[in-house]
């Protein structure tokens, strides 16, 4: 199997990627204006919701990899439902760091069970423990069933957990994300650009990522 | 098939009484923590005390789900259960009913230890608060039940059954403390209907995701 980047598409979207993601923090940091309470420390809005979205989008593709593994017994999607599930964890990672450093200043503490944020927190550790089953579960045949279904169960239970956190502490104000779509056009364009460039990372992260652990899988399986 | 699973898993407890007794050891064990631990008013305890005790519940259902997916692992049980002619969503059904029995079992012998070393009253509207119990127990047990028969032939199963339950759970744990502290003060229908709701919602959705996954998870 050839390295991933001697192929001209992957090695093209890497360098297109790259410097878009550079164009989008010289963006973030030098056009996007100063919101009047927030200051700089609103400028992490254009990176912590693009990491959440992606996050979210990639526990997404766990679940349905994990109904595509059941139904066509192919262990392709076994391999997608791993490369998502650690990509989503790497970004979900971001959105639990990114979100304290935020609410620090703004709300005076670092963490007060805001809902988002629980109900990423609550899906973070439902992936350590999906993590720790695909380590030590032991037969790997059976670890990739049990994993799909883990998959499939966290994400079926995201709306279980935020609309119950929510209802839990209606006194803690939301994100201020949710006016997003009412900013003004230079907060929303350079928004909906990290997103889009986030959005085509996580594709590409997302390839490398299948293309390496099929490797693993097949040097392991000839060891 | 349906009842002649569940008869199964009926007779055996109730042959060996293990899950129950070792819940209900398990549960009492808890309240003594709690109770030592927590040397204040009665009035404080009594805020903390419908957390208290679902979180004893969630202690307990673990034990109990381990143990009865366990012994299923001894002579290879499991495999010639799985092996024979039938739905295999009626194991998680009957997996799930029993367990119901016998968390609901336990809770009826260890609700008088609770509120007696705690020193808090009981509820005002009895049979509110069983209508309510039993549903959450519905609801705990689908959970638990889905999860112990992902985590039961893994290895380190014992591990795995707590790290992956416990934020499952978490909406459930919720819901059952805040409907649980209104009956306990004596709130109106309308202040805990949404949290019903969840708890609801979570049996529905479980108990249906339980009934499909279980026949993939359990392929040889």
């Amino acid at each position: 199997m050839k390295p991933f980047f001697n192929n001209k598409t992957n090695r093209s979207g890497l360098i297109l990627i790259a410097a878009m993601m550079l164009f989008n923090v010289w963006n973030v940091i030098m056009n996007t204006p100063m919101v009047p309470e927030q200051h700089w420390a609103q400028k992490i809005f254009y990176i912590h919701v693009p990491s959440a979205w992606v996050g979210f989008l990639s526990y997404f593709v766990v679940m349905v990899a994990g109904i595509l593994f059941f139904m066509k017994k192919d262990d392709y999607w076994d391999l997608v439902g791993l490369a998502a599930a650690e990509i989503g964890t790497v970004f979900m990672s971001l959105v639990l760091i990114t979100g304290p450093i935020w609410a620090t200043p703004i709300w005076g503490k670092p963490w007060i069970w805001e809902p988002r944020l629980t109900t990423t927190l609550i899906l973070f550790l439902i992936y350590i423990g999906y993590f720790m089953m695909r380590t030590f579960g032991g037969h790997i045949e059976r670890v990739k069933r049990y994993a799909a279904a883990v998959g499939i169960i966290a994400f079926v239970d995201v709306p279980i957990i935020f609309v119950s956190v929510k209802f839990w502490t209606p006194e803690i104000q939301s994100h201020p994300q949710v006016e997003m779509a009412q900013q003004p056009s230079e907060i929303l364009i350079p928004f909906l650009l990290s997103l889009s460039i986030f959005t085509l990372l996580y594709v590409l992260m997302l390839k490398y990522r299948i293309h390496v652990i099929r490797i693993n899988s097949r040097v392991r399986a000839n060891v | 098939m349906f009842f002649t699973l569940l008869k199964k898993e009926l007779f055996v407890e109730f042959r060996s009484r293990e899950v129950t007794l070792s819940m209900l050891v398990f549960g009492l064990s808890i309240i003594l923590t709690f109770a030592l631990s927590s040397n204040v008013s009665p009035t404080i305890i009594a805020n903390y005390a419908p957390g208290m005790f679902w979180l004893m519940v969630l202690f307990v259902a673990v034990i109990g789900v381990h143990r009865t997916f366990s012994y299923e692992k001894e002579f290879d049980a499991f495999s010639m259960l799985i092996s024979a002619p039938i739905d295999r969503g009626f194991i998680f059904l009957t997996k799930w009913i029993s367990g119901f029995i016998f968390l609901t079992i336990m809770e009826g012998l260890i609700l008088i230890p609770f509120f007696k070393f705690l020193m808090i009253d009981f509820p005002s509207q009895p049979w509110i608060a069983i209508g309510t119990t039993l549903l959450i127990n519905c609801a705990i047990m689908a959970i638990a039940s889905l999860v112990s028969g992902i985590a039961m032939r893994a290895r380190l199963s014992e591990v795995l059954l707590p790290i992956l339950l416990f934020p499952l759970v978490s909406p459930v744990l919720i819901a059952a403390t805040k409907i649980s502290g209104s009956i306990m003060v004596g709130d109106p229908y309308s202040f805990w209907k949404i949290w019903l709701l969840i708890i609801l919602t979570v049996i529905v959705i479980f108990g249906l995701v339980g009934y499909t996954l279980f026949d993939f998870i359990t392929e040889e």
